[in-house]
């Protein structure tokens, strides 16, 4: 008997207006484990919308979000990451300013009496670190001292460790020189690497067709083209989005 | 022998930088100096008791809104109408007081009405957002036409060191041969200190301030880290206010003007970065005490007042310059 993959994430029917605009109009995009999906579109497509409504930031107008086959509803950006859903913005997934410890806890530090840090639990973070292959000194170092390779290995040792099943990489790529948009490429493959589907937001085909594997297409609010990798060529994606 | 050495050393140097940076250590350094200079300046008179317990008055009543200001820096945001807020609490604590209510009861709605100030200022940035430099410059004016507007420009007796001494003596007397306020300003820096450094509260203000999308993105609710700073520096603006009238027995509708700039270039020359994000209370405290110790120093060099502002100005731009220069030398290295 085959069992049955159960999708990790399934938007069915999403609507999103922004007062007369019909931002996204009727979306269903399945996400399965482990699966990297570029959600491709010119700007105004709707991408950031849809992909807003699945990490919590916005509600949709009608439709229903499944995670692994439960219906849930997404209240804020903390709900969204108790889901196991994380967004990572251009490349913003850390805070320079930052330790390495604060940094990896952001949101989900550890506490002792009272909600006071439980700084040595933070300090294990230095475990995933190492695990990842990481040479990070020391916890208490500031993100911003890091190399962008590791900056990049912490935010996937962090999402890891915080057993994300999804990351959402909003425009990772956009403003970036060739180098650091390998190094975004890279990244997206640790996270398969460790299991975790990731969707790509972008509207350069190009970054993303040699990781993904499917693209959705979207224009004027609707999913206009849902393939996989291996049954779509460069020129029919770039024919599609050129429409 | 030699290695257990080296180690012990690695240790101080860690237990240092955890305790303090080296952006801290410079600042210490500048503060004792000008101490030194300006005791040398003054014959002595610098490191006198009396004049080290006048500054240390100054330096709490400026101090405890300077911590505030700075905590709010680290998030990212500013809070110009500080002065305002203060003169508005001190006005609620003596109008109160006349009306024949308890000192400390007023005290405790004057700071509640001071939070809640900070709490408008927080609400309109974050709902709107609109930059805090603009809501609360609003706010400094709109809270000083209402002070005068309500006072007629006429002062309101508070006479608690005659009336309620016990009231007095908390606010302005002595703990042994500390005075009041730098116990309360003391006691404000640690509670502040172990906020932002060591609890979660903490965290979600430097990654507020360093990088919002990121921490919006990690969960943390950025708009009621904002609006809580914004309370807790108009509470402590309102309960420096009501210090100050103690002190004075009566408030001016004039009280607490220009607090914002000074508290601000406290702040700024503590290393509390423009741009939110950096920053810590001791660097707050270090802050406030090479303000207070310029103003004084010049007034006791004899120095006419308006070079303190001159050289006030000057401070914190060349801070500001060093700072940009540290961080691009960082960036290169």
């Amino acid at each position: 008997m085959k069992e049955l993959p159960l999708a990790l994430a399934e938007m069915r029917n999403i609507h999103k207006w922004y007062g007369k605009v019909h931002a996204v109009d009727g979306v269903s995009l399945t996400i399965n484990n482990g699966e990297i999906v570029g959600l491709l579109g010119d700007n105004g497509a709707g991408k950031t919308t849809l992909i807003k409504v699945l990490s919590g930031y916005h509600r949709p107008d009608d439709g229903e979000i499944f995670i692994e086959g439960e219906k849930v509803r997404i209240n804020s950006p903390s709900e969204a990451n108790a889901l196991g859903i994380e967004t990572v913005y251009q490349e913003q997934a850390l805070v320079d300013s930052m330790s390495v410890a604060r940094n990896f806890y952001m949101g989900r530090e550890p506490v002792k009496r009272a909600g006071f840090l439980d700084k040595q639990k933070m300090n294990e973070c230095m475990i995933p670190l190492r695990t990842l292959g990481l040479s990070i000194k020391s916890p208490d170092i500031l993100v911003r001292n890091l190399s962008g390779g590791e900056k990049q290995g912490a935010a996937i040792a962090r999402a890891m460790y915080f057993k994300a099943k999804l990351v959402i990489l909003d425009e990772p790529t956009r403003a970036l020189a060739v180098r650091e948009v390998s190094r975004i490429l890279d990244f997206v493959k640790g996270l398969k690497e460790a299991n975790i589907a990731v969707i790509f937001i972008t509207h350069t085909l190009h970054h993303v067709h040699s990781v993904a594997d499917r693209f959705a297409i979207m224009n004027k609010g609707k999913i206009v083209k849902d393939i996989k990798r291996d049954e779509a060529s460069l020129e029919e994606l770039t024919e599609v989005l050129m429409d | 022998m030699k290695e257990r050495s080296s180690g012990t050393r690695h240790e101080v140097r860690q237990l240092f930088s955890r305790v303090a940076s080296l952006r801290e250590a410079i600042v210490f350094g500048i503060a004792i100096a000008l101490f030194v200079l300006f005791n040398v300046l003054s014959g002595g008179k610098f490191a006198s008791s009396d004049v080290i317990g006048i500054m240390a008055i100054s330096t709490s009543e400026l101090g405890i809104v300077v911590l505030g200001v700075a905590l709010l820096m680290i998030c990212g945001e500013f809070d110009l109408s500080v002065g305002s807020v203060s003169a508005v609490g001190a006005l609620i604590a003596a109008t109160l007081y006349q009306l024949g209510l308890n000192p400390f009861l007023a005290t405790a709605i004057a700071v509640g009405g001071g939070m809640g100030a900070g709490a408008v200022n927080g609400l309109v940035t974050v709902k709107f957002g609109i930059p805090s430099f603009i809501v609360t410059l609003g706010a400094l004016m709109a809270w000083r036409g209402f002070v005068t507007l309500v006072t007629g420009g006429l002062s309101v007796i508070f006479r608690v060191r005659e009336t309620h001494p016990a009231f007095f003596s908390v606010l302005q007397g002595h703990v042994g041969r500390v005075s009041a306020p730098l116990v309360w300003f003391v006691v404000t820096a640690i509670i502040l200190g172990l906020l932002l450094h060591f609890h979660r509260f903490g965290n979600h203000v430097f990654a507020t301030g360093g990088n919002k999308e990121a921490a919006r993105a990690m969960g943390i609710n950025t708009n009621k880290t904002k609006v809580i700073c914004f309370m807790i520096v108009g509470g402590l603006a309102a309960f420096s206010g009501i210090m100050q009238i103690a002190r004075s027995r009566g408030f001016q509708a004039a009280q607490g003007t220009g607090m914002e700039l000074t508290a601000i270039a406290a702040a700024v020359v503590g290393g509390t970065s423009l741009y939110g994000g950096v920053g810590s209370i001791v660097g707050a405290v270090l802050g406030v005490l090479i303000i207070v110790f310029l103003e004084f120093g010049l007034i006791m060099a004899r120095v006419p007042g308006f070079w303190y502002k001159l050289i006030l100005g000057v401070i914190i731009i060349a801070v500001v310059i060093a700072n940009k220069l540290l961080e691009q030398r960082r960036k290169l290295a």
